[in-house]
């Protein structure tokens, strides 16, 4: 790109683009934006977005989720220390003891799966899944035969 | 006076300028009012601090290119990926028509120039458009714009120099020493 060019192509375009007066904005749109503010000020303020509450109120509800934030904190630390807390851990981890041996009967089978695998080789995997898939073909088609006979049958009683 | 019309002076008053900052960035006269609809009622809330501010006109374009390139974000991976691939000659499709005549700028009335030049301008593709609107009116630099957009400083180079050339050729512009 030719430096100079450029430069008297950016000048000749910016002369052109500045000489542009502002757009005229559509008279509809200073009623359009007054009655949407219009509405906005007719709701009620907890239909309102926050930031546009009264200032009493904003801090008030400030102030009431501050202290609700607090309790809940205050709340958690006591509890995670009362016995009734360590009770309730210890039904848990009685409850989850269930599925821990879910997790390791999942895990064994897993492992004598990757076992087989291994002594079998890709080549026996592959022709298991050529043998599903003979067999899923088969039934379709000896599902398709059987309801074209079927319904060859019915035509014919009719 | 009340509020609210004050208010209403005020947006008499800016609504040309802001929604012509979204009409050039959008090219869409539908979003381009809905954007100067959002830019309103952003200032609507801030309104007690920039009614009397020195720097609100200043402030109501920036909030306007600001959402007007919001806006257009959710189009951008589309655009800017139409862009990479586009070539230069192929603008050439979307030239407007302009009457069979070499010295048509000199006929032509100041008015009617506008248009032309306002309607060359929204015929761009949004990926030449943008970037040459905020260079020309916004004054941003090449730097500012390409970090605005989030690409990098060589495509904004190259769609703002891509779309003067489609705007020089739209607008017969003449080159050199002399005017254009």
């Amino acid at each position: 790109m030719n430096a100079d060019y450029e430069k008297q192509l950016e000048a000749g375009i910016s002369r052109e683009l500045k000489r542009l007066p502002e757009l005229a904005a559509p008279d509809s749109l200073v009623t359009r934006i007054m009655s949407v503010l219009d509405r906005r000020s007719r709701s009620p303020w907890y239909q309102r977005s926050w930031q546009t509450w009264p200032p009493a109120l904003r801090w008030t509800s400030f102030a009431v989720l501050l202290a609700l934030f607090a309790g809940f904190c205050v709340a958690g630390s006591e509890m995670a220390h009362s016995r009734t807390s360590q009770l309730a851990m210890r039904r848990m981890e009685e409850h989850l003891s269930g599925l821990a041996t879910i997790g390791n009967t999942l895990e064994a089978l897993a492992g004598s799966g990757v076992l087989v695998l291994k002594k079998f080789g890709a080549s026996f995997l592959i022709s298991c899944s050529v043998a599903l898939a003979l067999g899923c073909s088969l039934c379709l088609a000896a599902g398709t035969i059987y309801l074209r006979l079927a319904f060859a049958k019915h035509e014919k009683a009719l | 006076m009340t509020n609210a019309q004050q208010f209403e002076a005020f947006l008499r008053n800016y609504q040309n300028m802001v929604f012509s900052t979204a009409m050039r960035l959008l090219a869409n006269q539908t979003e381009a009012e809905d954007v100067t609809q959002e830019v309103f009622l952003k200032a609507y809330q801030y309104f007690d601090r920039i009614c009397a501010s020195p720097t609100a006109a200043g402030w109501l374009k920036t909030v306007a290119t600001n959402l007007s390139l919001n806006h257009l974000t959710r189009y951008r991976s589309r655009w800017s990926f139409f862009s990479e691939l586009s070539l230069s000659g192929r603008d050439e499709s979307r030239e407007l028509e302009f009457p069979a005549n070499e010295n048509v700028e000199e006929e032509m009335d100041k008015a009617e120039r506008c248009a032309l030049v306002e309607r060359a301008l929204q015929a761009l593709p949004a990926p030449q458009r943008v970037p040459l609107v905020l260079f020309h009116f916004e004054e941003l630099s090449y730097d500012e714009i390409a970090e605005k957009l989030g690409v990098s400083l060589g495509k904004v180079k190259t769609d703002i120099f891509r779309g003067r050339e489609a705007l020089r050729r739209k607008l017969r512009l003449k080159l050199g020493s002399g005017e254009p």
